[in-house]
């Protein structure tokens, strides 16, 4: 686990392309080769059985979740509490980051401002090109995945190695993560055992998870000695010091960082919190959400570079569509998300369609109120990937109401075009219909009529989609309202002298 | 206490046997019922399919036939939320602030001290709770079980577990969604029917006969997986156990 | 890139939200009754041990990871134990990758999630602390705080360079979710009690 960039970048994952070959990462890319996510959710639902293990993967990192919550007194209050830090972070994020600028500068950092994807991309291939780097070890950041650094600095001839053991899988496979913490929780230890013969030169038909992550320690130990800068991305920037905060589990961050001289953090314009002080109540609750660890085995403060002759760092601070969403009151709440993947672990949907169906580089809930503030083309079926059960705000442990959000976009993109206008026409004549109500009940009987004579293949097939899965309920001959009439009736008759 | 039912447009046309039942329990606990014929669409399915303007215009059809009442009650937690969070937002006017705090669950108006309680049911049947999404988490009738709030009383579990001979069985995850979502079912069919069918599994590894829920949304998705798949579950709102529990289920017999 | 940072700060100026949002400050909460029970327990859940000494000042009574006779290569922060082999030679991160074990002293220990407040007094101990095979902290019993709120009101952020929360081995879940010690840094991890 460690940085949560935000990320709205479009992945596109297309139909018969899993896994070998390098699907196209980009947004242009999702939209030319595109399909739906149902349709991909299809695909994923397709294969019971492995639906059946990621759901019951993903359940067990809730069921985590909820013992680690159960085990802290005042969770409430503490979401309460992280979620006003954010909002008031966020309400005042010029003076913040100002503020920043100079505390970090004071104490040796040297910031950097980037306002997109590509500009992000130039600022940390300048610093490894005037620095002559050409091998880089990078920890787990969202955000460098949504601005596509690693194949940028490939094509630059800068080799790139991912650390987190779950992102070094995704890595190798050429795809991208389906999880925000879990990157590699779609893949089979058969899947990791196969792949690490291959590029590890491991044994065959090796998928004990212990000796394969043996295997990948000894690997990744040499890439860390021999590294010459570390990349990392950035849980928490506190204006008040000047310092930023990387969580991880594994220590790849801080091997990333503790041996060579050059450490550059890439930040989103979202992390940053007023005081030191705001770092408990999130601190407390990241973990927990995420993984339902009390607290993630890593968690360092970085407050400029280390006191080592020629050590250097450089914080990049992105924007890269932050700006606009936080323009947008309906959305910008989504901007205080932390990137613990709580709602991607509870999503009913997510658990059963995989990350990769979602398309873009944060899938799930979270993903889904993302990305169409960047692409609305691309991703307008993302807010309707959703049966707004809820459960996602539930667990969000800054209280971004996210089911809300969804049904937010839905009639923001319909509005702005992004729904097929025979759908909306469909509607306009329903809604026409309910405020009709004589006329309404009419053809509502005439089809119960017509539903009960129908053979029941014809009535299957003009209730397609709902029939492709589930039998229609027996349709009754009266409707309550007629039925209510009926008694009416009979009740004058009855009092009728 | 004079309370006015809405019976939502599905339910209305794909299980009257809930509205009939609904009547019966209301004039048990001592309700005058009023039955305005006007009344259609809470505006839902149109706000979850991305037309909140269509919604609202069905929001505020809803005020001006239900305004003139008291109380108004609905056998469904997901129609109720719809109103109860939609109203407001959809219409600055005060009336429909005031009908969307007057709008009810079923089980919320049963459990009031302002109704007398149900005569004694008995309903010896081994049933599992599918608890509704929008009445857990919207309504927050009960307590989700994400949440770490203060528990919260869930009415419709406290009516069915004071029937005799009832045996409650739990699923093993209490509350997650059937998969139905309104639009949802259709544009995610494969997901939605794979999340019927886990909800069902489990229902069925806990032992249920019968599946009761507050939404007969849910039950229709449910039923129609099972139906599909050949389970021997029965699937009934929780005002048709009741009212068959406590002898009261009369008119639900003449249906279909 | 100037331009870039005036864009940024004239779009965030733009989009500023007219709302204040009011804050809510959750409690710092006291110890528990038996601190160190708790945090036995959230040690063992992070996959480390605790030891609680009975005499200060030695660490005799620590049940090392391994003997300490076969040990070559040690980094220690504690003046009961002294270094050893590459531990020495902190002046070259790399060279520390053969260490066997490292001890550190660290101020601060959290009893609701077993991490411990270390502030490296060189760069050599921090990456001693992620090179070496184990990992032993000690911490001093009046540093128990309750929750992390008791480490921030004590730190002063803006007087260090580094400083970082530890708890327990380094681990990782990311093949299927099967929970492995020791993903790149140490195996084993001790939290070590000392009398004051």
């Amino acid at each position: 686990m460690a940085d949560r960039g935000m990320a709205t970048g479009g992945r596109g994952l297309t139909e018969g392309d899993v896994a070998d070959t390098a699907p196209d990462w980009t947004d242009a890319g999702a939209a030319r080769g595109r399909t739906s996510h149902a349709s991909r959710a299809r695909r994923f639902v397709a294969d019971a059985a492995r639906t059946t293990w990621h759901d019951a993967s993903l359940w067990g990192v809730r069921a985590k979740r909820d013992a680690a919550a159960a085990q802290v007194p005042d969770w409430e209050t503490l979401r309460e509490d992280a979620a006003s830090t954010k909002r008031d972070a966020l309400a005042r994020l010029p003076e913040l980051w100002r503020r920043f600028e100079e505390r970090a500068s004071a104490a040796g950092a040297q910031v950097h401002w980037a306002r997109d994807a590509r500009e992000h991309n130039e600022i940390v291939a300048r610093l490894l090109r005037d620095r002559h780097v050409s091998r880089v070890v990078k920890s787990k950041s969202m955000l460098t995945e949504e601005c596509g650094l690693n194949p940028f600095l490939e094509a630059r001839g800068i080799e790139v190695v991912d650390t987190d053991l779950g992102e070094r899988i995704v890595q190798l496979r050429h795809e991208p993560p389906s999880h925000i913490v879990m990157p590699a929780i779609h893949l089979r230890r058969q899947e990791v055992g196969a792949l690490f013969a291959r590029e590890m030169g491991s044994a065959p038909g090796l998928e004990d998870p212990d000796a394969l992550t043996a295997v990948a320690r000894r690997d990744l130990r040499g890439r860390f000695l021999a590294a010459e800068a570390g990349i990392t991305g950035v849980n928490f920037a506190v204006a008040e010091s000047g310092a930023i905060v990387v969580v991880t589990n594994e220590g790849n961050a801080d091997l990333g960082t503790a041996l060579p001289p050059l450490h550059i953090a890439c930040v989103g314009l979202e992390k940053i919190v007023p005081e030191t002080r705001d770092l408990a109540p999130l601190l407390r609750l990241l973990a927990r959400s995420a993984t339902g660890q009390a607290i993630t085995t890593y968690t360092s403060h970085f407050r400029g570079p280390r006191p080592l002759p020629g050590s250097e760092l450089h914080v990049v601070v992105v924007d890269n569509g932050r700006s606009r969403l936080l323009a947008r009151p309906d959305f910008e709440e989504a901007l205080a998300c932390i990137r613990c993947g709580a709602c991607l672990n509870t999503c009913p949907v997510y658990r059963r369609s995989g990350g990769h169906s979602y398309a873009t580089t944060v899938p799930g809930p979270i993903g889904s109120v993302l990305a169409p503030a960047r692409d609305p083309g691309a991703h307008a079926d993302l807010p309707r990937a959703c049966s707004l059960c809820g459960s996602c705000s539930e667990v969000c442990p800054v209280k971004v109401p996210l089911h809300r959000q969804l049904l937010a976009w839905r009639g923001v993109l319909a509005d702005e075009g992004h729904v097929p206008r025979h759908r909306r026409a469909a509607l306009a004549f329903l809604s026409a219909l309910m405020l009709r109500p004589t006329t309404y009940h009419v053809l509502a009987r005439v089809a119960r009529s017509l539903a009960r004579r129908l053979p029941a293949p014809i009535l299957d097939r003009l209730a397609a989609p709902w029939t492709r899965t589930r039998a229609l309920p027996p349709i009754p001959a009266q409707s309550f309202r007629e039925q209510m009439r009926a008694r009416r009736r009979r009740r004058e008759q009855e009092h009728r002298p | 206490m004079r309370v006015a039912l809405f019976v939502p447009c599905y339910v209305d046309q794909l299980r009257p046997t809930v509205g009939l039942a609904t009547l019966a329990l209301l004039e048990a606990v001592g309700c005058e019922v009023a039955y305005p014929e006007e009344q259609t669409c809470c505006g839902q399915p149109f706000a979850t399919a991305g037309e909140p303007r269509r919604a609202a215009a069905l929001g505020r059809r809803f005020v001006e036939v239900f305004e003139a009442f008291d109380a108004i009650v609905a056998p469904s937690g997901s129609c109720v939320a719809t109103l109860r969070h939609g109203l407001p937002r959809w219409s600055p006017d005060p009336r429909a602030h005031a009908v969307a705090a007057r709008t009810r669950e079923l089980c919320e108006l049963l459990g009031d001290p302002a109704t007398r309680p149900l005569p004694r049911g008995r309903y010896p049947h081994r049933v599992g709770i599918h608890a509704s999404c929008h009445a857990l988490r919207e309504l927050r009738l009960g307590s989700p079980s994400e949440s770490r709030e203060p528990p919260r009383p869930d009415p419709a579990r406290r009516l069915l577990s004071g029937l005799e001979g009832l045996e409650l069985v739990e699923p093993a995850r209490r509350d997650e969604c059937c998969g139905f979502g309104g639009v949802f079912a259709i544009e995610q069919e494969a997901v939605s029917a794979r999340m019927g069918l886990d909800r069902l599994t489990d229902h069925q590894r806990a032992g249920a006969e019968v599946i009761v829920s507050t939404d007969v949304s849910c039950l229709l998705q449910l039923e129609g997986v099972a139906r599909r798949h050949g389970h021997p579950q029965r699937f009934l709102h929780v005002a048709e156990v009741l009212a068959a529990a406590c002898g009261l289920d009369g008119d639900a017999g003449r249906t279909s | 890139m100037s331009g870039a940072r005036d864009a940024i700060f004239a779009a965030l100026e733009a989009a500023r939200s007219v709302r204040v949002a009011a804050r809510v400050r959750a409690p710092s909460p006291a110890l528990p009754a038996d601190p160190v029970a708790m945090l036995r327990e959230r040690v063992a859940q992070a996959g480390g041990r605790l030891q609680a000494l009975t005499r200060p000042g030695s660490l005799d009574e620590v049940e090392w990871p391994a003997p300490l006779d076969t040990l070559h290569h040690v980094y220690s922060a504690h003046p009961a134990l002294a270094s050893r082999g590459v531990g020495l030679a902190t002046t070259d991160v790399h060279a520390l990758a053969a260490l066997e074990l490292c001890v550190l002293r660290a101020e601060l220990a959290v009893v609701e999630s077993g991490a411990v407040w270390h502030v490296p007094r060189s760069p050599g101990e921090r990456a001693a602390a992620l090179l070496a095979e184990h990992l032993v902290v000690v911490v001093p019993d009046s540093g128990l705080v309750a929750t992390l709120h008791g480490v921030y009101e004590r730190i002063r952020l803006d007087r260090i360079a580094f400083g970082w929360l530890l708890c327990g081995p380094s681990k990782t879940a990311d093949i299927e979710q099967a929970l492995v010690l020791g993903a790149h840094g140490p195996r084993s991890f001790r939290l070590v009690l000392e009398p004051d």
